[in-house]
């Protein structure tokens, strides 16, 4: 009885798929396949899109080598992982801990409406004008920041932030913290509130404390939410582009210059190495799907515990309810 | 709602940790608020004291007179730019929600076949970088002449992977395959059940990713700004971008209040779909 | 719900529809792209002035920022595809459309009906100019602007009287060694500045440009990356203003640089074109008793440098329609007609648009010779005494279509080698690099 039932509602399944599917051929597969393509041609130069050639069939994965023996994108490679992990284990800290206050029931705090719409304000403005402002504040010889600092009397002179390696690479993960973590908080409240609200009372009744209750219940419930936040802000980490090019051009010395940023300058800042810039997105592409691979993996048996665990307990919900 | 316990003792531990929370989300929203305010002080001053002191809390006396660069700008008209911005975000963000919950409803939901790797294509298409891609996604929308036409920057929202995702991870935990069964039962048909039923659950999810895509789609220059190059369908970024362009000769004060006057749409949307997002008590689940 | 997406696709299709709408006009269409509205102004004033071209032919303007780079790649698509009768194409990426890659695709003036040689003598055009807009495949003069830029040195009248006991633009030039192609008497100078707290300059970004335009070749020889003496020499001379405190260390178009032009600022001068005077040190003087307005001057530069400007290029597509006529009269009319009705002699003495406009150096001596280049802002110094003679020194042949990628990565080797980040040899070294890997060109 059970197979027949999910039998004959199956056709719905790809039935609801179909105006994905269709947008997404329409409009993504033809330039991303264009994409993987041109990785194994020799397209070059600004007619390079339309007038290219597959190269020989020994050579076929020349760009590829090319890209992975060139000391700069190894170097861009090493700065977006630590430029990632600089901004997102704060981001994810932070998000967790003002989540978890924000959705205590016990300790409410005044004005969290306020915070939680706050806190997201600087996702809405535009990289680009974010770029310009944290330029101004970091200025050299004279700006704000270092105002601040030779009248605290941190230090005698000015500093030169932007000809620096690590206070460049500190100041684009703060901007990237700063501008995420309020996304990324407002992504786990919606997890938390997804939560069935009887679980809490539930625990309510039987006593639990806050700190319990977010152990316990939140945590465990939020671990889908999780996943996502995990793998969206690696793949978004991964592809870092704006901050790090508007705001010092992944300078200095190519320390804060992103994979990202590298497969722009092949492609589109003089000599359109389309090819080459294509088979760094694909490297990119295998990189980051790894990644999420062992990601999935570390969360596939909780995963599956917490999707039975949730049923169960909505199970006894509803039984509560008819009861 | 839950009921507001009233007299709960608080101990001098929970003091001490409210006035930690108190002081570290006090600063936290000064270090948010901070650029707008920069923005709205910026606005009213004239470009040669921002070039000389970009960072300032005192209002300048110059608010008219940007406003007046800014219209003067023969392609700067903010009716226009509102109303193109307004049709591309809306409906991109409509499309982009429904369509998500829609497919996310059909991964959660249904046992078939292809499910599997369906939801694989889709993390996988969330994983190719778009720095080049764009590119091709212009020459396409170039070649059928797609070029000067709102479609190529609404339609693509169809098929959002990230919204998709979120979704599907809200929908696991958040939908009870009960309430879908007994709505079968009562002989409602699967898209009826999908709207009446499973939207309803899923507004906080909705509001969330409405936010996003509303604030992506209205802060999207690169596309919009290479496929839009008439004066009657160019958006508001791509008007602002323009006062840009001049790179000798930049008027930062009109800048800043074409980039204001972009913003201020933004938090219209966004505080009316916050009441999703900061509400007290979850929304979803069972109760009816 | 329902109701709501039912709205959202009934709209979506409206707009769909209303948007591919066909133009039924009689008029020929002649398509003009440009990143800023300065030449779509030019030609709505052209068309005004001949009400008889304006019945036959009808504009049609795309302008795009150079935001992100999106100009470009819009540009080559629609390029590629014979869809622009008129483009420009600015100092930054000119070279790409008049000598590199996408040279084919421009009409020779000559093409077009115009007697080029003719017209460059009788305008007296700044040869560098010329030597940007022409392609070395056929030799063929494709792009001329109609701005000149080519730059001087723009000094404090206080301060040279402070330390030398005379404002005399002569005397400065000679101070800073004008004409000297060298470096030498400039940190003579500095050294002399110094002594009584003055920089010579606010930061070294100010003498890049005439250090760039120094050089004898480019950053290209025969497909392979070459850096000249002279650009290599950058790194010492940025070096020796640091160590020796010459200059503010101030970076362009940050608060500090824009802080030296004010009355206290301290700095003696920064090298830069016409517009760098109307359009930066002008707005950012200063106002009332620190203004440091009426208190500059021009004088001959030390190396002559040109920086920034915008060259008008045709479609090839045009020659042998029946647009090649309207665009060559444009064309004409913006870069090479020296007559008081051509645009440069209204763009010189700022009555483009009524009179009391900015005041501009153009690309026609002639133009300018009889021209009043007179600002108040330089104490009334005719600006066309010191321009003309710069315009000419200006250097046109050293360019390459990469210039922007380079520029960028090389000023931030010399800015890691000058305040001691990295060794002479590692910042050469990080810079091929660099270029090797992004621009796959051969470093040698």
């Amino acid at each position: 009885m059970k197979k027949t039932k999910s039998f004959s509602y199956a056709k719905y399944g790809y039935l609801f798929s179909i105006p994905f599917v269709v947008a997404y051929l329409i409009f993504s597969l033809y330039p991303t396949i264009n994409t993987v393509v041109l990785g194994f041609t020799d397209a070059k130069g600004m007619a390079g899109l339309t007038n290219w050639h597959f190269l020989p069939f020994e050579d076929l994965f020349k760009n590829f080598t090319t890209v992975l023996n060139a000391p700069t994108f190894r170097k861009s490679l090493v700065n977006t992982m630590i430029l990632w992990i600089l901004n997102f284990i704060p981001q994810i800290s932070l998000a967790l801990l003002l989540t978890a206050w924000f959705t205590s029931k016990r300790n409410e705090l005044r004005g969290q409406g306020f915070f939680k719409v706050v806190f997201y304000m600087p996702n809405i403005i535009t990289a680009a004008s974010i770029a310009i402002l944290f330029k101004a504040l970091f200025a050299y010889p004279v700006g704000p920041v270092n105002s601040l600092l030779t009248n605290l009397g941190l230090t005698d002179e000015a500093i030169n932030f932007t000809t620096m390696v690590w206070p460049t690479r500190g100041i684009i993960a703060f901007i990237q913290f700063w501008m995420w973590y309020g996304n990324t908080m407002i992504v786990l409240v919606s997890g938390v509130l997804g939560i069935n609200p009887d679980l809490y009372e539930a625990a309510e009744l039987d006593g639990a404390t806050s700190s319990q209750m977010f152990w316990k219940i939140t945590m465990p419930n939020l671990k889908t939410i999780l996943l996502y936040t995990l793998i969206t802000s690696m793949i978004g980490g991964l592809n870092m582009y704006d901050i790090p090019k508007l705001f010092n051009d992944g300078n200095p010395a190519n320390s804060t210059m992103t994979t990202n940023v590298f497969i722009y300058k092949q492609a589109f800042s003089g000599s359109y190495l389309y090819a080459r810039a294509a088979a760094a997105s694909v490297i990119m592409f295998i990189i980051i799907a790894i990644l999420s691979v062992l990601v999935f993996m570390m969360f596939q048996d909780s995963d599956k515990k917490m999707e039975r665990a949730a049923k169960r307990a909505a199970k006894r919900a509803a039984k509560k309810e008819v009861g | 709602m839950a009921k507001k316990s009233i007299g709960i003792r608080r101990t001098p531990g929970q003091k001490a940790f409210r006035v930690f929370a108190y002081v570290l989300c006090i600063f936290l929203a000064c270090l948010s608020l901070f650029p707008f305010i920069i923005m709205l002080v910026n606005a009213t001053r004239d470009t040669p004291s921002i070039q000389s002191n970009p960072i300032s809390f005192l209002f300048g006396t110059n608010l008219k007179r940007n406003f007046e660069i800014l219209t003067s700008k023969d392609m700067f008209s903010p009716w226009v730019g509102l109303k193109n911005s307004l049709i591309i975000s809306v409906c991109a963000t409509a499309l982009t929600v429904y369509f998500s919950t829609l497919t996310a409803y059909a991964l959660v939901a249904y046992e078939w076949k292809l499910k599997g790797p369906f939801f694989a294509l889709i993390l996988a298409v969330m994983m190719i970088p778009a720095t080049v891609t764009s590119i091709g996604f212009y020459q396409f929308m170039y070649r059928i002449k797609w070029t000067n036409n709102l479609l190529p920057l609404i339609l693509p929202a169809i098929a959002a992977p990230g919204t998709v995702f979120f979704m599907r991870q809200f929908m696991i935990p958040a939908l009870p395959m009960e309430i879908v069964q007994s709505a079968r039962v009562d002989g409602a048909s699967e898209f009826r059940t999908f709207n009446q039923i499973v939207l309803p659950i899923m507004k906080p999810a909705m509001a969330t990713q409405a936010i996003f895509a509303f604030v992506a789609s209205w802060n999207n220059l690169f596309i919009p700004q290479i496929l839009l190059t008439k004066k009657e369908v160019y958006t508001m970024p791509i008007m602002v971008s323009l006062l840009n362009g001049d790179i000798y000769k930049v008027e930062y004060g009109a800048i800043y209040l074409g980039i204001l006057l972009t913003v201020l749409p933004i938090f219209v949307i966004y505080f009316a779909l916050s009441k999703y997002i900061i509400a007290g008590v979850a929304l979803g689940g069972v109760k009816e | 719900m329902k109701k709501i997406l039912a709205l959202v696709l009934a709209a979506v299709m409206v707009f769909g529809m209303m948007s591919v709408t066909a133009m039924a006009d009689s008029k020929i269409t002649v398509n003009l792209w440009s990143f800023t509205d300065e030449i779509p102004g030019m030609m709505t004033k052209f068309l005004e002035a001949h009400p008889e071209l304006a019945e036959k032919f009808e504009v049609n303007t795309t302008i795009i920022a150079t935001t992100d780079g999106a100009y470009q790649p819009a540009l080559d698509a629609a390029l590629a595809n014979g869809e622009v009768d008129l483009y420009a194409a600015e100092a930054a990426f000119v070279l790409k459309y008049a000598q590199g890659d996408a040279s084919e695709y421009a009409a020779p003036y000559a093409d077009l009906g115009i007697d080029v040689d003719a017209a460059l003598a009788e305008a007296n055009i700044a040869q560098y100019t010329v030597d940007i807009g022409t392609r070395p495949s056929d030799n063929a003069l494709v792009a001329l602007g109609y701005q000149a830029t080519g730059g001087v040195f723009i000094y404090r009248r206080s301060i040279a009287q402070d330390v030398w006991g005379t404002d005399d633009p002569a005397v400065v030039a000679e101070k800073i060694g004008a004409g000297s192609g060298s470096w030498d008497a400039f940190f003579a100078a500095a050294e002399e500045l110094k002594a009584k707290g003055y920089a010579i300059v606010s930061g070294d970004g100010d003498i890049w440009h005439a250090v760039e335009n120094s050089s004898a070749t480019g950053w290209i020889v025969d497909d392979a990356l070459n850096i000249d003496p002279s650009r290599e020499a950058f790194l010492d001379l940025s070096k020796k203003l640091v160590d020796n405190g010459y200059h503010h260390d101030t970076t362009d178009w940050q608060e500090g640089w824009f802080a030296d032009m004010k009355k206290d600022g301290g700095v003696l001068g920064f090298y830069g074109p016409a517009w760098l005077i109307n359009y930066t040190l002008a707005p950012n003087a200063g106002e009332g008793d620190n203004s440091s307005a009426g208190d500059w001057a021009c004088c001959a530069p030390n190396i002559g440098f040109f920086w920034g400007g915008t060259w008008l290029l045709a479609g090839k597509n045009v020659v042998g329609t029946e647009k090649a006529e309207f665009v060559r009269d444009f064309i004409n009319w913006v870069t090479l007609d020296a007559t008081e009705d051509g645009l440069q002699y209204k763009w010189a003495n700022g009555t483009l648009n009524g009179e009391g406009g900015t005041k501009d150096c153009v690309a026609s001596g002639t133009v300018m010779a009889k021209s009043n280049g007179e600002l108040e802002f330089l104490g009334g110094q005719n600006m066309f005494d010191a321009f003309v003679p710069a315009n000419a020194y200006a250097n046109g042949k050293n360019l390459t279509q990469y210039d922007e990628t380079i520029n960028t990565a090389w000023r931030d080797a010399v800015r890691q080698y000058a305040h001691g980040q990295v060794s002479r040899d590692e910042a050469i070294e990080n810079f091929k690099t660099t270029v090797s890997d992004t621009l796959g060109l051969d470093v040698g």
